[in-house]
């Protein structure tokens, strides 16, 4: 028999050693198994995930010693959860991310080079049309860390959906959609006064906005609350007001679906035909579509332009980076490997997405892969001239604002600021001028110091590199516009 | 009524068998006892989980608070630019803090001073003896608390939209309105929604707490007041709610630091909105600490210890309460 003071001894071993096991946690074995490695990519494409699992397969049948775990996380929580991945060392080893850019990414310590040579063959870069890699957008100091994933012509937002059955019984033609905001008042009249759905699933709830904001506000001015033609956060600008005004005017006529709705509330009532007009982006035919809800039953059509005409446009950037190779990752020459056969012009992963008809690729013949119809109709919009336009980059201008913190500091206090400025003013039915003055205050304060700040400290940046007064809203800003 | 003389069969008096008033103290002071030997190697085996997660998830944290609220930290990389007291000057010149901490007071208040009452009126009658079928309303009231808390927003969020809402579908049916009702477009409607919404999850939690303290006084006082002719009024006024005032003192307090936390309804039902009108201090400081990257870590800890400090005031001047109310109890014996 073991004596008392042993057997206790013993016992307070062994849960030691089991407190110890508990507190370590047990090590995985290596990846996949066997000599298979394993690549995590994350993103929030939460409609893509059967796309993901199908392109995954592919390729790990192609190269067997590789394997795919694509995990989608809804959006909202990807922009947390990602960098928390990071901060404990437990980063994906590729990831898409468009928050901020190249700079601030590099500077994170976030990303390492697309090869592990750090460049790229030529034949990778022909994939994409001239002037897709430019130094502080996907280059720095001659590697190449990110690629053009989405084009920019016709991806973005700011398109207008109308509902086929709701405007039938409304007695409209969804082919002769509402041009003009008069036009839009009328449609919306009918639609309330001929049928029992909504004119406008509007979501209003915090970031939401923007599917109807976007859309009314690049008829009049382009932006994104920076007005780069006068270097001013912009939202209580004549502009911005008028167009808020007419948002305004369309609630109190109980042409906007009430409630304080999100963006998916207003996308189901939209496709479940309680609404006739949604506004929203290049990616919404693939959302519905993996909702049962397909192009058939919706056409797509140009954003509404004030009476007096259209005087913005959309803004189109260079930076349409979204997949990033981790700095984290251990297995760059498997995710290299990956990255070439997914940005295959011809490949497999092109192939399926434009089955899936889930937008336009950078690297890709778009009029010769898209086949649909929404997505076509989005295309012959987007590529009018004046539509989308070039917005001015104030890196290109100045590069040492690839070093400069101060725009992405005066945009991270109150980030929501101007959704929240303009919710308030929607309730309240207070003027978006009052309401939102404090945030434009806010943010512009916050960028002049800090460009001054930073000037001090040696950096060539100013308030004039994010001032371009030669530029025309409804045109591109072109890259030997620079040079002037 | 009372007797210090002892029951028949008893061998000494009880503490029980005196009147509240000249009950003594036990002094039962084990815990001062010296713990020697392979006692103590026992005694760590035993504490050491324990204390593991609590320096692990309690003091570890909040020294970590403490310290970067004293950095401007963005999460990532090393936290090296020191600004003092920088995040401090600039959250208690932040309106939207102080809007926060007002919505949380009151939010706090509200919930406490409507739940408190009614699930100890549901606790008063569950506890009856007449009444049928306890355990089926003790379960449909407690029902709610296992719906978490994300999944009850989002259950509201529908049935109170304007456009197609239940709640709002059957007032126009009713004829009482005619057309749907935004309950979040307005700063107050929408904490009250707030309110309601977190008084009907929590509800039999409360409803449990008041059951376990009105089970605890002597069913024998009962007896001796229904001999001495006293009504259920009287029993109910002079008998129960002095007997379970104690109790009660600790679970309001219970009740207004529980609601000092809400963070998840005002995610899934208003997102702060309209505007920032309903923010409360746990979302304010959610949304400095992830609402955007750079993440503002610093900021956000500055802003959840200036809370605490604040929390801190509140719960302590209750201190006084609490502390006459457990002196209170020991001599109730409840």
């Amino acid at each position: 028999m073991i004596p008392r003071s042993r057997w206790t001894a013993v016992m307070a071993t062994a849960a030691m050693a089991s407190l110890l096991v508990a507190a370590c946690g047990t090590s995985s074995s290596p990846s996949g198994g066997g000599s298979q490695t394993t690549l995590r990519i994350w993103d929030f494409s939460a409609e893509q995930v059967n796309f993901h699992k199908d392109v995954g397969a592919q390729f790990t049948k192609e190269h067997p010693d590789i394997k795919i775990e694509w995990r989608s996380i809804t959006q909202a929580d990807y922009m947390k959860t990602l960098p928390l991945a990071f901060q404990s060392n437990q980063a994906p080893d590729m990831f898409y991310w468009n928050a901020t850019g190249l700079s601030q990414l590099l500077d994170q310590k976030w990303i390492s080079p697309l090869s592990p040579g750090g460049t790229v063959p030529a034949d990778f870069v022909k994939r994409w049309p001239d002037g897709s890699f430019l130094e502080g957008i996907n280059m720095q100091d001659g590697k190449t860390y990110g690629f053009p994933f989405s084009e920019n012509l016709y991806w973005g937002s700011g398109y207008m959906f109308l509902n086929k059955q709701v405007f039938q019984q409304a007695g409209l033609d969804v082919n002769n959609p509402p041009k003009t905001w008069t036009d839009l008042k009328n449609a919306c009249a009918q639609i309330k006064a001929k049928t029992k759905a909504e004119c406008i699933a509007a979501p209003t709830k915090g970031p939401d906005m923007q599917r109807i904001w976007y859309a009314m506000i690049s008829s009049v001015s382009t932006d994104e609350f920076f007005d780069y033609k006068t270097g001013k956060f912009d939202l209580t600008e004549p502009g911005q007001v008028k167009t808020f005004a007419f948002i305004q005017e369309l609630k109190k006529a109980g042409y906007l679906a009430p409630g304080t709705n999100d963006k998916n509330f207003s996308r189901q009532q939209f496709a479940a035909d309680q609404a006739g007009i949604f506004f929203d982006g290049t990616w919404l035919p693939s959302v519905w579509a993996s909702q049962g809800f397909t192009s058939d039953k919706y056409v797509v059509a140009p954003r509404v332009n004030p009476d007096s005409g259209q005087t913005g446009a959309a803004g189109r950037k260079y930076d349409t980076n979204k997949y990033w190779v981790s700095s984290q990752t251990k297995h760059p020459d498997a995710m290299w490997t990956f990255i070439q056969w997914m940005t295959d012009p011809n490949g497999y992963f092109v192939k399926q997405y434009y089955k899936s008809a889930f937008g336009t690729l950078a690297y890709v013949d778009n009029q010769k892969m898209v086949t649909d119809p929404a997505l076509r109709q989005i295309m012959e919009i987007g590529g009018k001239p004046g539509y989308r336009v070039q917005l001015p980059v104030p890196l290109l201008k100045c590069p040492d604002i690839a070093k400069s913190k101060a725009y992405v500091n005066a945009l991270s206090k109150s980030p929501d600021g101007e959704w929240e400025a303009m919710g308030e003013a929607l309730t309240s039915g207070q003027p978006l001028e009052t309401v939102g003055a404090a945030i434009v205050k806010q943010r512009q304060t916050a960028l002049e110091e800090g460009l001054k700040q930073e000037a001090a400290s040696g950096l060539k940046v100013s308030m004039d590199c994010y001032t371009f007064p030669d530029w025309e809203y409804t045109k591109d800003f072109t890259s030997d516009m620079y040079r002037n | 009524m009372t007797t210090t003389a002892p029951a028949p069969g008893r061998e000494r008096v009880t503490d029980r068998d005196r009147s509240p008033a000249k009950r003594v103290p036990e002094r039962a002071d084990h815990s001062r006892e010296r713990v020697r030997g392979i006692e103590r190697v026992w005694l760590l085996v035993f504490l050491a989980p324990f204390l593991l997660l609590y320096l692990g998830f309690t003091i570890w944290p909040l020294i970590a608070t403490i310290y970067y609220s004293f950095f401007d930290w963005s999460g990532v990389g090393p936290i090296d630019h020191f600004v003092g007291g920088g995040n401090y000057g600039t959250i208690l010149a932040d309106p939207l803090f102080w809007l926060s901490v007002v919505n949380t007071l009151v939010f706090a208040l509200l919930t406490t001073v409507i739940k408190l009452p009614i699930s100890l009126l549901a606790a008063i009658l569950l506890t009856r003896k007449w009444l049928r079928g306890k355990r089926f309303f003790r379960t449909m009231f407690f029902a709610p608390l296992i719906i978490p808390v994300a999944m009850a927003g989002l259950v509201f969020t529908y049935l109170l939209n304007p456009s197609n809402g239940a709640l709002n579908a059957i007032l126009r049916d009713l004829g009482l309105v005619d057309q749907g009702f935004d309950v979040f477009a307005n700063r107050w409607s929408a904490l009250v929604v707030l309110v309601l919404v977190s008084i009907w999850q929590i509800f039999g939690q409360y409803m449990i707490y008041w059951i376990a303290a009105l089970q605890n006084v002597p069913e024998e006082v009962y007896e001796a007041a229904a001999i001495d002719g006293a009504g259920e009024w009287k029993k109910l006024t002079r008998i129960t709610l002095p007997m379970i005032r104690p109790v009660a003192v600790i679970i309001t307090l219970l009740g207004l630091v529980n609601a000092m936390h809400v963070f998840g309804l005002v995610v899934t039902l208003t997102a702060g909105g309209p505007g920032t009108s309903t923010y409360v201090v746990s979302y304010f400081i959610y949304q400095n600490a992830f609402g955007s990257v750079p993440f503002a870590y610093g900021y956000a800890s500055a802003a959840a210890l200036l809370f605490s400090v604040i929390a801190f005031v509140l719960v302590s001047a209750q201190g006084l309460a609490v502390r006459r109310a457990q002196r209170l109890r020991k001599e109730y014996g409840v």
